[in-house]
């Protein structure tokens, strides 16, 4: 039986007074790889920030099994500091192993997983340039290497494709699939999920509320779209039998 | 024979060295924190520390000025970030206005400490007003301890101030206690600032702990060269004021705010 590595139970999340969400009831099992949809302002980042343990639940709870890795909205970065890209990816292997003074030094096994997780994301030549200077897409992948460099159990991403060019989204979903297939549970939110449908297991399509969450062509119909989006969302079903949502024609 | 030079202006220079590591490296925490703004609200709420003394000292208890003014600053400090909620998940709301409130608030009660000792109000201005060429060898000594405290926090800390400067949200999911961090981050930076205004004046420290850091953040594509560049541009400004003071009739920590600040907007078009 494969076990679950996050449930989630009657889940509330609240700011302020505002509710972004409301009674989420969520299973995933290791090596689960999850989409999650919705409108902006749907609650995807909460829902993330919850698994996280970023946020308190106002109700219900988040229990998790294994180590978490979170690659935010690159929106939250300071452009201003000259950070270079090893040091940029350095930072997460730096919070877990709580070594913050500049006197503590780093072991070798600690700089080889920066190189590798830069090696993964193909970025390893620009390991010495500062990672303000990079194309959005480029720091997109150094974010990805630096959520993946401690070798998480689960990885949760917000809109990794945000800003990237399409060869680099093939490269990110290359590289999430062969980490799905090593048994890294992902959930990336996304706003189109058509790239990624073939590796997906499930889709948790949110809008304050859980709408749906199943198979793609269980929660891709338009009773449920219409639900979240206000429109149905025409899909159609590809040679190899995937149902793929047409999002070219909706905005908004 | 060798001519030395006369101790005032040794102090000065000495000061004004003591000074550029000061904009080195709070400066630099200062502009990469989004903090601006924290350095003169920390001299206005010294202000209110400082009167508050004043007025302890007259119920028979005494406390110097200079710590006094250290307390209130690193108060005004830490509830500014927490009021922002820097320390918390998501948009979080402009810090500027936080610290411009709480130090409002420490003016404020500034002016009321102030009224109860009226007749001793020229101390409590003191701390804003500090003059290069008029220290004397233990204001030396309180900015260099001061100094060293910064130093040795930042040696400390370096690596989790930059992650909490650079992406707080990864920070906060990666477990770091990023408010408290903070915390920590802003009291050092309002105690650098307290006791260095002690010594060379508010004016000095306004012109020193911001625009070094902001210009060389614009000319910098390394946090090394940010930290190299600063203290260079701080040291080399001060050292001309020093320089100019003898020739122009204005004092040498004027000379520098001058020199310092149209630099930032030269700088400003220099990049465009
Ligand atoms: N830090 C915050 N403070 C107050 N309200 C917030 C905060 N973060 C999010 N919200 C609100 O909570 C709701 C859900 O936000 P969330 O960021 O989870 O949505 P999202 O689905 O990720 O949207 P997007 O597609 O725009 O990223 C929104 O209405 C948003 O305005
Ligand atoms: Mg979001």
């Amino acid at each position: 039986m494969e076990e679950e590595v996050i449930k989630i139970r009657e889940l509330c999340c609240t700011y302020n007074t505002h509710i972004a969400l409301e009674k989420v009831n969520l299973d995933v099992k290791k090596g689960e790889f999850i989409a999650v949809m919705g409108p902006n302002g749907g609650g995807k980042t909460t829902l993330l920030r919850a698994i996280a343990g970023m946020i308190k639940p106002l109700k219900g709870y988040v229990k998790v099994k294994g180590n978490i890795s979170y690659m935010p909205q690159r929106e939250n970065i300071n452009f201003r500091i000259p950070v270079k890209v090893k040091d940029v990816v350095m930072m997460s292997i730096i919070s877990k192993t709580k070594k913050f003074s500049i006197v503590s030094k780093i072991k070798n096994e600690e700089i080889n997983s920066v190189y590798w997780a830069l090696k993964v994301v193909d970025m390893d030549d620009y390991m010495n340039k500062p990672f303000t200077e990079l194309s959005g897409g480029q720091q997109q992948r150094v974010l990805l290497a630096r959520a993946i460099a401690t070798n998480p159990d689960i990885l949760l991403l917000d809109e990794p494709f945000n800003g990237v060019d399409l060869p680099t989204q093939e490269k990110i979903i290359k590289i999430l699939k062969d980490l799905s297939k090593k048994g890294t549970t992902i959930i990336t939110v996304v706003h189109n999920v058509s790239p990624l449908i073939h590796y997906i297991s499930r889709i948790a399509l949110l809008n304050k509320k859980l709408v749906a969450y199943g198979k793609p062509e269980e929660v891709l119909t338009p009773e449920n779209t219409t639900k979240v989006y206000g429109i149905p969302i025409p899909t159609s079903v590809c040679e190899e039998g995937y149902i793929h949502p047409l999002f070219g024609d909706i905005h908004g | 024979m060798k001519k030395m030079l006369p101790p005032f202006i040794i102090r000065a220079v000495i000061a004004v060295f003591i000074i550029s590591l000061n904009a080195a490296i709070t400066g630099t925490f200062t502009v990469f924190r989004n903090v601006s703004f924290l350095v003169a609200g920390t001299a206005h709420a010294a202000l209110a520390g400082a009167a508050l003394a004043i007025v302890l000292e007259e119920f028979g208890f005494n406390m110097p000025i200079l710590v006094g003014g250290i307390i209130f600053a690193v108060f005004a400090a830490v509830i500014a970030s927490y009021a922002s909620g820097r320390g918390k998940v998501g948009k979080q709301e402009d810090t500027n206005t936080a610290i411009a409130i709480s130090f409002a608030l420490s003016m404020s009660l500034a002016v009321l400490f102030i009224s109860m000792v009226r007749e001793y109000a020229a101390r409590v201005w003191g701390l804003l007003i500090g003059d290069l060429f008029l220290l004397s060898y233990s204001d030396l000594k309180a900015m260099l301890i001061a100094t060293l405290f910064v130093i040795f926090v930042t040696i400390l800390f370096y690596r989790v101030f930059l992650y909490i400067s650079f992406d707080v949200e990864a920070a906060i999911a990666s477990g770091i206690k990023v408010d408290i961090y903070d915390y920590l981050l802003l009291s050092t930076i309002a105690i650098s600032v307290v006791v260095i205004m002690g010594g060379v004046g508010a004016i000095l420290v306004f012109a020193m702990f911001v625009a070094p850091s902001a210009i060389a953040t614009r000319f910098s594509n390394s946090i090394s060269r940010v930290f190299l560049l600063s203290f260079l541009i701080s040291f080399a400004s001060g050292l001309l004021g020093i320089a100019l003071s003898f020739i122009l009739p204005f004092s040498p920590g004027a000379i520098a705010g001058v020199v310092v600040s149209s630099t930032y907007f030269i700088s400003a078009f220099v990049k465009r």
